[in-house]
């Protein structure tokens, strides 16, 4: 024993100095403005959902046979949670590629905490670009020092999809429920557990992953504060009226068995184990001809027009990360990708929307054949994101197991729970 | 010789045992055999109206069957290998040898188990990345579970578990350590061999998280990988997508068993006791 | 003469300096892989660290033992060692005592041998993924064990309850890993020579007194390596809980101290602090194996 300890006592403190040698090796890279011109090939990387697959095998065939000396290769990661890890992990080794096109704006302030992250504004055109592209919903994705580090893509609103049969089973008008107020959509929700063959009148999951907020508590918040952050001005403003009562509607719809407090292996709605569901048009493709679905904003209190209601956003954007060499090729990769013409593409392709201002009078046709799909244009110019932010992952991660703890499991009161989560939050954003 | 022996209550709790067991992978099996998922209890006895072999079809169309299962079996062999080889060298001296740093080597073995992967996952991944250059290959994949320390502690244990005598008899006959190795204490931890190599078996195979970060080919990846690419993304439209990873699961799993079904048979009482007198 | 040189060169390196050499590659191995990482983990627990890109100037700073600090005031993280204490309680004995048992069982000449031993070693082989949502069937609050329970079914559910949850993780757990702790106890048996058997039945020993003075002792050093290998798993739970419990469960009833080590390290970027989770884990453990050693092997 005597002599492990005297050996491991020599052993640590070499090897720790060995590693403190290597840490924080720097060496400069190169100015931005410097690599901003270099052309040349480069890697991206896009997520494996299938429609956004095809769509990126076409852009990146399109311009490799444009520019074939600056070839760009292809990789698809997972869009799980697991392609945060895998590019954090990247960028720490130095082997991230030029762009995702698969960015969540959430992780943005840490990569950028990182040195991962290519400020767009080192391209001359890139400020103007991405404000006129996307209009005042930019402002949004700019980052605390003033610069973009990430250029909005797309977005998936989120809306509240019910299932017609369901409904129209329970005795609801299924072309126009009742579902705008709170007290509309508590008694909708009774009416179809009780006499619409579906266990659950919705069923968000109940998981404890930080980005879970993002499909229940955040869009209702958005809406009932008509277009709030989560955070603003460093201050969070989820603990006041507008939160309180969002959490209020939630906690009712848990206590009276509404939503489940149990995971469901599979997709609830598709299944037809849930009547409503709260997601983005990603899902449609989805639900194919298994479910026959209409869709409506979410609710607010006391009810709203259409026109004025926000939701989340539930955004993924392309970024440029440091590790990239030929950044002038990125960039110009960024713009063509993000055309209109490609845009329109996307939009035909995945039923996602672009963020684009205007997108319904750019896209009069689409929209003409999809008129379903005019509610989610029309909530695209209202898309409230997650706060550009330090620490935006462990608040996220506070205000869900505030979340949790009182409104899905009723272990504490929500009001007393969210004012404690609040105080924390306003810690965690004044960091720096 | 001893006549089968047949106790009936023994019989009834291994029965009950093993029911309870075997529940699961056989819910799993009829799982990935639906045509329409059912997750009634219902459900749990097969339908013959209900079953089709199309949930394996549609895994296969989408995942490269082949490709994935071969870049599994390189990277557990490779481990495999690596472990056999030099976990029992490591796994005898540690049991049966004296010399300098013994003690050192035992505790380093002990907490090199104890570290939990993921603490040392991003560090490792530079190292592995950018020290040694190996992304994308499959030494890369290999080389954090080469050897498996928990293996070395079984063979460090079941060498100890042997009788002193039988290295003195031989180290009184001259005879060098590696033949004494060779010769005498392998043949006689046999179980403790096969013990390791399916302990050893079960972990790169069912690895996801580092082939994950090593690998971004598709052509490179393992089938737990892929299997968990699917589950997250493509899984949902298939039209039976709980069947559907089910399917991949008994996929995963098959292999492992039949090694198992073969390699169990040797678990046979060697004569110990008359090797210490002869 | 050649003594001398012979007693000197086995007091430098052993009476068997060959174990020197049989042991390089293992040593080796730990140093080109391990090394690295346990050293960075180790030094990244005494610094505000997060990971960042190669030849990014950041600031990290040396903040002594306010991470270790943090990891014993933070309630997650000390509900967390609770939560892996729990399991250890039911975990370690269940499993040591059902594996002897059903690895006895298994070594008898029985029919169905073969099926018996495959059986009881599939669950160990399956990965978690996909074994989980049939135990997520069975123990759903409309799942098979609650409509067989009736109204004796707890209420909340099993795996909404927090004082239920982690316990039924521990017996998953135990159910998944006992095919490799009664493959462990099978080998060792083999090795308990038949004539002590004998000779306790010459002595009118019963089964049952045999398995205690023959069997038991017999396979110590396995009984050690299990309560180890069982001990270790148990520490570092990260996948179970989190599929079975969705994270951290209600209320971080199952959250486990590796969870939260990824939750803050990974996904947050506090790479300090779960460095300093992971090493107050490791030493936890260290010491638990220490006294399992000392009470277990006497040799």
């Amino acid at each position: 024993m005597k002599r492990t300890v005297t050996a491991l006592s020599l052993a640590i403190p070499l090897v720790l100095s060995t590693v403190a040698c290597n840490v924080d090796s720097g060496g400069g890279g190169e100015s931005g403005a410097e690599s901003a011109g270099k052309r040349g090939p480069i890697t991206i990387w896009y997520s494996n959902n299938t429609e956004e697959v095809a769509w990126g095998k076409s852009v990146v065939e399109a311009w490799n046979s444009e520019h074939p000396d600056e070839k760009v290769t292809a990789q698809e990661i997972p869009a799980g949670k697991t392609a945060e890890e895998s590019i954090g992990a990247s960028i720490t080794a130095g082997t991230s590629p030029c762009l995702v096109f698969n960015t969540a704006p959430a992780a943005v302030p840490q990569f950028q905490k990182q040195g991962g992250l290519v400020a767009l504004d080192d391209f001359p055109d890139a400020r103007e670009y991405i404000e006129e592209r996307t209009g005042p919903t930019a402002e949004q994705y700019r980052s605390p020092d003033g610069k973009y580090y990430q250029l909005p893509w797309k977005s998936n609103p989120v809306v509240i999809f019910y299932n017609k049969k369901l409904f129209a089973k329970a005795g609801i008008d299924a072309d126009n429920p009742p579902l705008s107020t709170y007290d509309e959509f508590l008694d909708t929700a009774r009416k179809v557990v009780k006499g619409g063959g579906a266990q659950y009148a919705i069923l968000p999951s109940p998981s404890s992953e930080f980005f879970q907020t993002w499909f229940d508590f955040y869009p209702l918040l958005a809406a009932e504060t008509d277009g709030k952050l989560l955070v603003e001005d460093g201050k969070a403003t989820f603990a006041g009226d507008e939160g309180k009562r969002v959490a209020a509607f939630w906690k009712t719809l848990y206590d009276e068995g509404l939503a489940g407090r149990e995971k469901y292996n599979g997709d609830a709605f598709a299944d037809g184990k849930a009547a409503m569901a709260i997601v983005g048009p990603w899902a449609i493709p989805v639900y194919g001809d298994k479910v026959e679905w209409g869709s409506v904003p979410v609710p607010t209190s006391e009810g709203k027009p259409v026109e004025e209601i926000h939701t989340f956003s539930d955004a993924k954007n392309v970024a440029m990360y440091t590790a990239c060499e030929n950044r002038g090729t990125a960039w110009e990769l960024m713009k063509f990708a993000t055309s209109e013409e490609r845009d329109g593409e996307l939009l035909e392709g995945s039923g996602q929307m672009p963020l684009r201002a205007d997108l319904e009078q750019t896209y009069p046709d689409y929209f003409d054949q999809n008129p379903d799909y005019r509610t989610f244009a029309d909530l695209n110019s209202r898309t409230v994101e997650v706060p550009n932010v330090p620490n935006s992952i462990a608040i996220w991660q506070a205000v869900r197991d505030a979340y949790s703890t009182s409104v899905i499991f009723g272990k504490s009161d929500p009001d007393t729970a969210l004012t404690e989560a609040a105080a924390k939050v306003d810690e965690l954003a004044g960091q720096s | 010789m001893a006549t089968r022996k047949f106790h009936p209550l023994r019989m009834l709790a291994l029965a009950v045992g093993a029911l309870m067991f075997l529940f699961p992978f056989y819910y799993m099996l009829v799982g990935s055999l639906q045509d329409e998922p059912d997750s009634t209890p219902a459900g749990a006895l097969p339908d013959p109206g209900n079953l089709t072999l199309g949930n394996y079809a549609d895994i296969d169309e989408r995942l490269d069957l082949g490709t994935t299962l071969l870049n599994s079996g390189i990277f557990t062999g490779g481990v495999l290998l690596c472990t056999v080889v030099f976990g029992v060298l490591a796994g005898y001296a540690l049991a049966r040898l004296h010399f300098r740093g013994r003690a050192l080597l035992f505790n380093l073995m002990l907490l090199v188990q104890v570290i939990p992967f993921q603490l040392l996952t991003i560090p490792l991944y530079v190292l592995i990345v950018r020290t040694y250059g190996l992304a994308d290959t499959h030494l890369g994949m290999i080389l954090p579970f080469a050897i498996n320390s928990a293996a070395v502690f079984v063979f460090r244990q079941y060498f100890l578990q042997l009788p002193k005598e039988l290295f003195e008899a031989a180290q009184v006959d001259g005879a060098s350590e590696l033949a004494i190795l060779w010769r005498i204490a392998l043949p006689l931890v046999k179980p403790a061999l096969l013990t390791a190599v399916l302990l050893t078996f079960i972990g790169p195979w069912n690895e996801f998280l580092w082939p994950f970060l090593i690998t971004k080919e598709a052509d490179m990846q393992p089938l737990a990988v892929a299997l968990a690419n699917y589950m997250s993304n493509v899984a949902a439209r298939a039209s039976n997508p709980y069947g559907a990873l089910l399917a991949g699961a008994c996929v995963l799993a098959a292999p492992v068993i039949v090694l198992f079904v073969v390699f169990q048979r040797r678990f046979v009482a060697t004569n110990l006791g008359s090797s210490v007198k002869g | 003469m050649t003594r001398t040189r012979r007693g000197r060169r086995a007091a430098l390196l052993g009476r068997q300096p060959i174990g020197i050499a049989f042991v390089t590659p293992y040593a080796v191995f730990l140093a080109a892989v391990f090394a690295y990482p346990l050293g960075i983990a180790v030094y990244m627990s005494f610094h505000d660290w997060f990971f960042a890109a190669p030849g990014a100037v950041v600031d990290r700073p040396f903040v002594g033992l306010d991470n270790y600090a943090a990891v014993f005031t933070d309630p997650a993280l000390l509900r967390s060692f609770l939560n892996i204490a729990v399991f250890l309680v039911i975990n370690v004995p269940l499993t040591v005592g059902l594996a002897l048992v059903l690895a006895s069982a298994l070594n008898a000449a029985i029919p169905f041998r073969t099926f018996f031993r495959v059986s009881f070693y599939v669950p160990y082989v399956t990965a978690s993924v996909a074994v989980v949502g049939v135990w997520l069937f069975l123990f759903n609050s409309d799942g098979l064990v609650n409509t067989v329970l009736g109204d004796l079914a707890p209420d909340p559910s099993w795996l909404v309850n927090s004082a239920l949850a982690m316990p039924v993780v521990a017996i998953y757990v135990t159910w998944k890993q006992l095919g490799f702790f009664i493959l462990l106890y099978l080998a060792a048996l083999q090795n308990v020579p038949k004539e002590l058997y004998e000779s306790a039945a010459v002595d009118g020993a019963s089964r049952v007194r045999s398995f205690w003075t023959v069997t038991v002792p017999g396979v110590r050093p396995a009984t050690t390596l299990v309560v180890l290998l069982a001990t270790i798993t148990g520490a570092n739970l990260f996948t179970e809980p989190y599929l079975l419990t969705n994270g951290g469960g209600p209320n971080g009833a199952s959250a486990s101290p590796v969870f939260l080590m990824y939750q803050r390290g990974i996904e947050q970027g506090e790479a300090g602090l779960a460095a300093a989770i992971g090493m107050v884990l490791v030493i936890g453990v260290l010491a638990i194996s220490l006294v399992n050693r000392y009470l277990l092997e006497r040799d």
